[in-house]
């Protein structure tokens, strides 16, 4: 043993200068980086559109020609990867250069150039949505928010799971899905929240959201916000042809000044 | 071979004829050098299932039926199948998944995964005996962006195993020592290797991926002593070959014509054939620059396995546009086929369709769908697809395929075929791409229809290709399939389960949730101590299953 600490301490000092080297070699690469941190071609319109045409050739497969992934194979959603902690033009084009050890995404060796253009159509396509200023009466927003939404929906610490998390909504939606959303919320239900309806063997029926399945369970958020898993084989039925559990808001009800109250409280969650 | 080795070797095969005991009573000593294993040789691997307790290559013999003998687990015991073991790899493949088929004999497992790592296990405890990884460069192509690998050849003390950077390996099974590495082609072009090899008398076959970049696919036969190359097919043609009018007359176009050949194939000693699919023609989606049917891209090949020329070829997607390679296992059966005897072939197509083909002559008998496809109409009598070119066709099976390369299964006695079934709904848009060595062109883009989805396994009758019965899954799948002769079917799906059925009408006896989606593989099985064993690959880790000790 102590043998083996000592060959140890003197493999330490003799590395003493590479890892001096090699600190400096990273100290050096950052700089470099940070140099590129700001995409040189993102004030060209031009970027975009070229590196649509990159993307539709070389990234569509896995991740779909619209950029929003294949869930099948796991492919991504790269328009929400902006909303990433952390996230940034510049580890984008790391993340394109090097790949991502792993997994299915691989280095590419493109020319900076070409790299940067698939940046900038990847920014373009980004569903980030303040494409509108926030004009509306925050604190009302609040006061609506809980008498409305707060039941199903979080925005901060409180509030309920049946509905996605509305915390950081204004930035991966636009105000524009955000509002047909709130109009008509049958139009697009994301995974995680299809609605169904179980009839269970002991003659009660459960309401709820599909949060997984296989072939033989379901396992469901039901409207009461209790998980549930429930054998296939304890199921005299299922009917998933309904609507979302979240209502409709028309204008009679909730007028668009009131909308845009609640939006702008939600952006003062971010 | 050294002389002990050769002594060896006569020793086996004299124990094999001769009484064993009697002989182990006069010679104790030889014999206990006999048993130091020399390994299977090329009359163990041809007699497939004859000792259960071996499986030796990929589908356990040489015909691809994945049909299993062992019967100890019944319809009956089934359901109370349990984990016995599982064996982490602890390495992954994000988007793909863990398709090997173990090989087993004298009691270990031997197993390549992902990234080429493999691994010697002890069969009854999962224990591992020894690990080997290869150091890849880190400017991978193809096999970046599918880093598998399907499973290992076997001869004697030697295993074989392709890689990445499409070099095929020997290996000294008692310690993952490599014997010797030799490149099929460079990888930075695109190529790759993930098949299992094939091992038939005095030859090592093999084929490679890469039909997204700009390559020419091949079938390589090598000698599994040296590494030494014995022949080559060419999947595309050369200038002036036969094939090459079905391609413009431009040798550039040719030479990156795709075709790869990145699933193994299956082999028929009588007739000394070996059947082999082959892969999309390049690029995939774009076929304006290759008008014609693109021969043999998206074919079976049947190839006299002396030589390597081609015998017959049956192409089942000609001029594909869909990205439908035909690397499929190709399955071997003798069958009764309309009021007499006939030597087929069975593929169920990444098309859509199921198909018979008479092996001897690759003549065209059946073709049938058996997924939703908007396609092709029909196959005509001709064995040509009559494909529907009148804009009504709207979406069609995505490129992933209406099946793929995970295994199917044949149940003799029943004359039914067993393979997975997705279905999907894609539509596609050509662009025109720019063809660079060491980058993927696809030629266009995919729209999936994400609101349409699901999987089942399905039993077709190979006398009609109708559906008997069916069993389905919520999403699209790629767990192959396995079959035993106690009357079961296993298989597994996209969400993790692992599953047994009554092969006859499809109830599902008995299920077990791995906890990863099985991707690509097909079980297999084994005896035991007299224990019979049934295993599974999933996600990264592979489970060993077996009834209750008594």
């Amino acid at each position: 043993m102590s043998t083996e600490s000592i060959s140890n301490q003197t493999r330490l000092s003799l590395l003493q200068p590479a890892l001096f080297f090699v600190a400096f070699a990273v100290f050096f690469i950052a700089s470099t980086a940070s140099a590129q941190q700001t995409n040189p071609l993102a004030s060209d319109p031009r970027a975009a559109r070229a590196g649509g045409v990159i993307f539709r050739g070389q990234c569509a497969t896995c991740h779909g020609a619209d950029a929003k992934g294949i869930s099948s194979i796991d492919a991504p959603d790269l328009t929400l990867m902006w909303t990433q902690p952390g996230m940034s033009e510049n580890r984008v084009f790391t993340r394109i250069q090097a790949g991502i050890p792993g997994s299915i995404m691989p280095s590419h060796d493109f020319p900076d150039t070409e790299i940067w253009m698939l940046v900038s159509y990847l920014r373009s396509v980004a569903v980030t949505g303040s494409t509108r200023e926030f004009t509306g009466d925050s604190g009302n927003g609040g006061r609506l928010f809980a008498a409305h939404c707060n039941e199903c929906h979080r925005a901060g610490i409180s509030g309920g799971s049946l509905g996605p998390n509305l915390g950081r909504i204004t930035e991966i939606r636009s105000q524009a899905a955000l509002r047909n959303s709130v109009r008509e919320p049958n139009s697009s239900i994301g995974r995680g929240y299809k609605p169904i309806i179980l009839s269970t063997t002991n003659a009660s029926n459960v309401s709820g959201i599909i949060k997984g399945e296989d072939a033989f369970s379901i396992q469901v958020l039901d409207s009461s916000q209790r998980l549930r898993g429930f054998a296939k084989s304890e199921l005299l039925s299922s009917d998933r042809d309904i609507d979302s559990l979240m209502p409709a808001f028309p204008e009679g009800q909730l007028s668009e000044s009131q909308l845009d109250d609640i939006l702008s409280f939600l952006n003062q969650q971010l | 071979m050294n002389q002990s080795r050769a002594c060896h070797q006569i020793l086996r095969r004299m124990a094999k004829k001769s009484s064993i005991v009697a002989f182990g009573l006069l010679f104790p000593a030889l014999v206990a050098m006999a048993q130091d294993d020399s390994g299977p040789d090329y009359g163990d691997i041809l007699q497939g299932f004859a000792d259960p307790s071996r499986w030796l290559t990929y589908s356990g013999d040489y015909s691809g039926k994945r049909h299993s003998p062992l019967t100890q687990i019944n319809t009956e015991n089934v359901a109370s199948l349990r984990p016995v073991w599982t064996f982490q790899t602890g390495t992954t493949t994000r988007g793909r998944g863990f398709e090997t088929t173990p090989l087993v004999d004298d009691g270990v497992l031997y197993v390549t995964g992902s990234n080429n790592y493999a691994w010697a296990i002890d069969a009854k405890t999962g224990r591992r005996f020894w690990q080997y990884r290869r150091n890849l460069p880190d400017d991978l192509t193809y096999g970046a962006s599918a880093p598998v690998n399907r499973g290992f050849g076997m001869l004697g003390n030697r295993l074989f195993m392709v890689t990445l950077d499409a070099h095929l390996l020997a290996f000294d099974r008692r310690n993952g020592d490599i014997l010797w590495d030799v490149e099929l082609a460079d990888y930075r072009v695109g190529y790759a290797s993930t098949g299992a090899p094939l091992v038939i008398d005095g030859m090592v076959i093999t084929g490679v991926s890469g039909g997204e970049y700009a390559t020419r696919g091949f079938i390589d036969a090598y000698d599994p002593a040296t590494g030494e190359r014995i022949w080559r097919f060419n999947t595309i043609p050369g200038p002036g070959e036969p094939g090459s009018e079905t391609w413009p007359d431009d040798p550039e176009i040719l030479a990156k014509g795709g075709g790869g050949t990145w699933m193994n194939g299956s082999f028929d000693p009588e007739l000394n054939l070996i059947y082999w699919g082959v892969g999309n023609p390049n690029p995939d989606y774009y076929g304006d620059s290759r008008p014609g049917d693109n021969l043999y891209s998206n074919s079976l090949v049947a190839l006299d396995a002396d030589t390597g020329q081609l015998r017959w070829h049956y192409q089942f997607t000609p001029h594909d546009l869909n990205d439908w390679d035909s690397n499929h296992m190709p399955v071997l059966a003798d069958i009764e086929w309309q009021g007499g005897p006939r030597k087929v072939v069975m593929v169920g197509n990444r098309n859509g369709f199921f198909y018979v083909l008479d092996r001897v002559s690759g003549e065209f008998l059946l073709g049938k769908p058996f997924t939703a496809t908007t396609w092709a109409r029909e196959i005509g009598e001709d064995g040509r697809p009559i494909v529907l070119n009148d804009g009504s066709k709207g979406c069609v099976p995505d490129p992933w395929g209406s099946t793929n390369f995970m295994p199917p299964s044949f149940y003799p006695e029943l004359g039914l075929f067993y393979l997975t079934a997705r279905e999907t709904c894609a539509t596609i848009v050509p662009e025109e791409p720019n063809l660079v060595p060491g980058q993927a062109s696809f030629g266009g883009v995919v729209f999936i229809d994400p609101e349409i989805g699901s999987g089942a396994l399905r039993a077709l009758d190979v006398q009609t290709g109708e559906l008997r019965w069916e069993f389905t899954y919520p999403s699209p799948t790629f767990g192959g399939v396995l079959t035993t002769a106690a009357g079961l079917v296993f298989a597994g799906d996209h969400e993790g389960n692992f599953m047994a059925f009554d092969a006859v009408n499809g109830e599902n006896l008995w299920h077990y949730q791995t906890g990863s989606r099985i991707w690509g593989a097909g079980a297999m099985t084994h005896i035991l101590d007299g224990r019979q064993y049934v295993l599974i690959p999933s996600g990264t880790t592979l489970t060993a299953f077996a009834l209750p000790e008594r």
